[in-house]
């Protein structure tokens, strides 16, 4: 077998074995015997289809695609070409076939966590031969680790399908995954902007929740065409006819042809292909007007560039065309152009209505930010796209680096991570016991710890978090008002005339057993009661107006577990409120640990003054000299514990035979050390910063 | 010769001190019947003092006694009286050990260090500190952070490690070192005689090849780092502590500031001593402002040594001399 060949059989073959991390292997596997060429599809990002398809054409390196059949010549979309010598079978290749604008269907599933928004693609995908069964992969759109492993979809990506309907002509079906966290609606709002339909799933026993209903109406916000589907009605629990009733009363739909499915079964699938065909509108045939393309997600290849992902909203877009990104302003031109059916595959031309990539050599990630306009340099359009909001962060936390070396390496992970999430906004912070990082933005606690977990695996970080904040609003004397998102900027008690702390409006939907356990936790989190309606005889949904301070913590954890996980939320922001609230300051031999300080409501203050220096009391090593912990209301101590001195660490024996393993012991004990932070004199474990870290996560 | 009680009777004494043996070193461990036990020791206290008549009745005057303190159970009064004991004897020398509990023996499966039955870190120090000022009052130097000696009887073995000085380990497992490199010789049988007919047939006369062979079995080639380090660790134990001078001699003078500037806490907390070439004791301060100075390196030269303080110092050594390792310049 010649090197090339044997690539190629690996790529099919291995990683299809292996998880995805492990496919870092065979990059490093190939590399070496891959002179000359350019093997980038070995090197699509990790989150991006990294696993090789049997039978997709798109994992043939696409470098040396274009050095065999030089340029792609024919007018045709199908004409992509392969080598024989790689792969024999193109099976799905008709899924390139150009049809006519009135015959493509793009559209995106809306479903509450788990009501089987992933296994229903899957099934479509399998169903219209864009996957073949033997590949497919269990959840395939779902292909970050991390979402694999949480169960939800965090980014989204797109599968065009061909299916020949009952009327005997072909269309091109374009799904459009959208996340199902409500930390992530601006991205569920991004691929909605690019449907002109959407298939609602209802599990159909658990009824909607209150996920279901905010993107029903970020969907009729976007005048989508809404088809509901029930989905497991395979289970013994399913009552669909009740939960077609819930969903025309609550969502006001009309139910009447709603489409009774089991994903896993394969029931109901082809109805709801048909129903896409029939009920879904085409897009606008505007192949003639000057080229716009709406961009819904994107990400960095570091061999191709920023691979770009768009809805051809007007005109078309070809291989080699200059085109400019309305926003920033920049012209590129196409290099390579493609479908993702899941797997990229390249193609010549796109038009109105088609769905696709782009690379273009962008090394810039702020050239074509997600939510911009592609345009055409030749034939600029008057107007860019509208629909599109800046996302703005709610919560905000510090990150820091162990290693202060990796700095540097933060910086450019947050870089290529802000690429692919227009959501995350970062800039640089130092504080004296932390170092020099980065203040982060984020939507809410889940897109927190995601970007956190990506960090940390994708770019091997080892990273320290502060307590998470949000943004406060505080009127100064000098009458200024100051946002700060930091509890370290917060002007001092003198300088301030009151602060404001964001509220928001928050709908639990819940089975009625659970409504006074819920009201209970809201009410604890300051909360404050608005309405309770029962939306069928026994389930209710409870409003409470609460500070998303309180929100950012546990809450969300905390309603699963008290409601069995029955309960589901949705929040919306709902305007400022003043508060009396306080910061907490640590100090530990009299040192201010600033990136422990936080600020709480003064009537818990105390309370968490004093866990917190019980915590740090119990994880703080004793040291050579007596620690005072304390904690203060600017001058006032409202809490404090001691750390008595260490009194004996000593090695008795160190004879001949000793002394290479006790210099080691001794070494390690040295380690240890390097990896404390130092607080003046005082050495602090990294434990102990996380564990006051979780600690303020759960009770400020 | 390390020698236990109960494994040996007068003639056995008579015999090795007619070889050439001129110093006993007997395990006591206790003065307690239920601490032998709990130590695990298969001697008991009547072992002790048949073996202490025939030390004494062969007029052995240089023996040392090993003592075990932090058994469990034991209290402050235990503790006292098993010294006194001991002092009562009067033992050329008295090593005085803290029970250290390893993993993956008895005692790390029954005991967790400064959890009951075994005293805590505060009582622990507290009978360390009580060693400490029993012996010296008694007339014993405090030479080595667990060895205490009447004048001229520090064992001259140990004092070649503590010294980091060369030396030669014959049998299973024993440690050499020699040009700076530590060996290990095999540690079962088998390997060993394999070791010793590789020795042979590589060369019966030729010293050097032999060491260079043997350097095949080195497993640890001492760095720069690591010579600096035993240096460090070892000195450390001594009572006369770290000589500044002989530091500066083999790894430069740059080195000696270094450490000094480390030292500075240590001194000012009164856990370390510096001293002059008068062997006088250089008070924190003038320390302190000589390493401030730009003249540093003129008024450091007078400091000779730097020594931790018996009790305080001693008792925290690993602590100050990780801290030392930390604060080393060189990777």
């Amino acid at each position: 077998m010649d090197i090339l060949a044997r690539i190629q059989a690996a790529s099919i073959t291995a990683p299809c074995l292996a998880p995805q991390h492990h496919h870092k292997h065979l990059q490093q596997l190939c590399f070496p015997m891959s002179t000359g060429h350019h093997f980038s599809c070995f090197y699509m990002h990790q989150n991006h289809f990294p696993v090789a398809m049997p039978g997709h054409p798109c994992r043939i390196p696409s470098g040396s695609i274009r050095c065999q059949s030089g340029a792609v010549e024919a007018p045709e979309m199908q004409d992509v070409k392969f080598s024989k010598s790689m792969l024999s079978f193109d099976m799905g290749k008709d899924r390139l076939s150009k049809v006519p604008a009135s015959q493509i269907r793009n559209f995106s599933i809306i479903a509450h966590i788990d009501h089987g928004k992933s296994t229903l693609a899957d099934k479509l995908l399998q169903v219209t031969g864009t996957v073949s069964d033997r590949e497919m992969k269990e959840q395939f759109l779902d292909n970050m680790d991390l979402e694999r492993e949480r169960g939800i979809t965090i980014k989204l990506q797109a599968a065009r399908m061909r299916y020949v309907a009952k009327d005997g002509e072909p269309y091109c079906l374009n799904l459009i995954d959208t996340p199902g966290h409500v930390d992530f609606s601006y991205e569920v709002s991004r691929s909605l902007a690019a449907c002109e339909g959407a298939l609602l799933v209802v599990d159909a026993s658990q009824g909607v929740e209150a996920q279901t209903l905010a993107n029903v109406y970020l969907a009729l916000e976007n005048n989508l065409e809404i088809i509901p589907v029930l989905n497991k009605i395979d289970l013994p629990g399913a009552d669909p006819e009740r939960v077609r009733n819930e969903i025309e009363e609550i969502v006001g739909l009309d139910c009447s042809e709603a489409i009774f499915c089991s994903a896993k079964e394969g029931i109901g699938i082809q109805e709801i292909l048909e129903s896409i065909v029939a009920k879904v509108p085409p897009p606008k045939d505007t192949s003639m007007n000057p080229l716009r393309a709406l961009i819904f997600d994107s990400y960095y290849d570091p061999y191709r560039g920023v691979i770009v992902y768009f809805r051809v909203v007007d005109g078309s877009i070809k291989i080699h065309d200059k085109i400019q990104f309305m926003a920033s302003g920049k012209e590129y031109e196409v290099d390579e152009l493609g479908v993702l059916s899941p797997g990229q595959m390249q193609v010549n031309e796109l038009f109105a209505g088609e769905v696709g990539y782009l690379a273009a050599s962008i090394r810039s990630v702020a050239d074509a930010r997600v939510g911009d306009t592609i345009t055409s340099s030749a034939n600029k359009a008057g107007m860019a796209l509208s629909g599109y909001q800046e996302a703005v962060p709610m919560v905000f936390c510090g990150l820091f680096p162990v290693d202060a070396d990796q700095f540097g390496e933060l910086r450019e992970a947050l870089e290529k991570l802000q690429l692919n999430d227009a959501a995350l906004k970062y800039e640089p912070e130092s504080s004296s016991a932390m170092g020099f990082g980065f203040r982060c933005g984020f939507l809410g606690l889940l897109h927190m710890e995601i970007v956190q977990e990506r960090l940390e695996r994708e770019y091997g970080l080892n990273l320290i978090t502060t307590a998470p904040s949000v943004v406060y609003r505080v009127q100064c004397a000098d009458n200024t008002v100051v946002e700060c998102s930091n509890p370290c900027e917060l002007p001092e008690p003198g300088k301030r005339v009151w602060i404001e702390e964001p509220f928001v409006n928050i709908e639990m939907i819940t089975p009625k057993e659970y409504i006074g356990t819920l009201m209970e936790l809201a009410q604890e989190r300051r909360g404050e009661f608005k309405e309770m309606k029962y939306i069928t005889e026994s389930r209710a949904s409870v409003i409470y107006i609460l500070p998303l301070a309180e929100m950012v913590g546990d809450f969300f954890d905390q309603l699963k577990s008290r409601s069995k996980g029955y309960a589901s939320m949705e929040y919306s922001l709902s305007g400022y409120r003043k508060s009396d609230l306080v910061r907490l300051d640590i100090l530990i031999n009299g040192e201010p640990m600033d990136p422990l300080a936080a600020i709480v409501h003064k009537d818990k203050a105390f309370a968490v003054g004093r866990a917190l220096t019980q915590k740090l009391k119990e994880l703080i090593p004793r040291q050579m000299f007596k620690i005072p912990i304390q904690v203060t209301i600017g001058t006032r101590v409202i809490a404090s514990e001691s750390i008595s001195a260490m009194r004996k660490d000593v090695l008795a024996k160190c004879y001949g035979g000793d002394i290479s393993r006790k210099k080691k012991l001794l070494k390690k004990q040295a380690e240890g050390k390097k990896r404390m932070k130092s607080v003046g004199r005082v050495e602090v474990p990294q434990d102990a910063f996380m564990a006051v870290l979780r600690l303020e996560k759960e009770v400020v | 010769m390390e020698m236990d009680p109960g494994t040996f009777d007068k003639q056995t004494l008579k015999q090795f001190l007619g070889l050439g043996v001129n110093r006993v070193s007997l395990g006591v461990q206790s003065f307690n019947e239920d601490f032998l036990k709990a130590c695990g020791r298969s001697h008991g206290l009547q072992d002790v003092y048949e073996a202490l008549d025939i030390i004494t009745g062969l007029n052995v005057s240089n023996w040392s006694l090993d003592l075990i303190s932090s058994l469990p159970h034991q209290t402050l009064e235990h503790w006292e009286e098993c010294l006194r004991e001991a002092i009562g004897l009067s033992p050329a020398h008295v090593s005085v050990y803290d029970l250290q509990i390893e993993e993956g023996t008895k005692f790390g499966v029954w005991y967790k260090p400064g959890h009951h039955p075994l005293p805590d870190e505060d009582k622990s120090a507290s009978f360390y500190r009580l060693a400490s000022s029993l012996l010296r009052e008694a007339g014993y130097e405090h030479y080595e952070i667990s060895n205490y000696a009447k004048p001229g009887f520090q064992c001259r073995h140990n004092m070649v490690y503590w010294k980091n000085q060369p030396y030669y380990g014959f049998g299973l497992g024993a440690t050499s070192y020699f040009n700076g490199k530590r060996f290990s010789r095999p540690r079962k049988l088998k390997g060993y005689a394999d070791f010793v007919e590789l020795c042979i047939n590589q060369s019966s006369d030729n010293f050097s090849a032999n060491e260079e062979y043997l350097s095949f079995y080195s497993n640890t080639v001492e760095s720069v780092e690591d010579r600096v380090c035993d240096t460090i660790m070892l000195s450390l134990r001594l009572a006369s502590g770290l000589n500044l001078n002989e530091l500066s001699k083999n790894f430069g003078h740059e080195l000696r500031v270094h450490i000094c500037k480390s030292f500075l806490p240590f001194i000012n907390s009164g856990h370390a001593v510096a001293v002059d070439s008068k062997f006088k004791t250089v008070p924190p301060d003038t320390f302190s402002t000589a390493l401030s100075e730009q003249s540093a390196s003129k008024v450091l030269k007078d400091v000779i040594f730097i020594r931790l303080t018996d009790p305080d110092g001693f008792l925290l050594s690993n602590e100050i001399i990780s801290s030392l390792f930390t604060d080393l310049p060189i990777k």
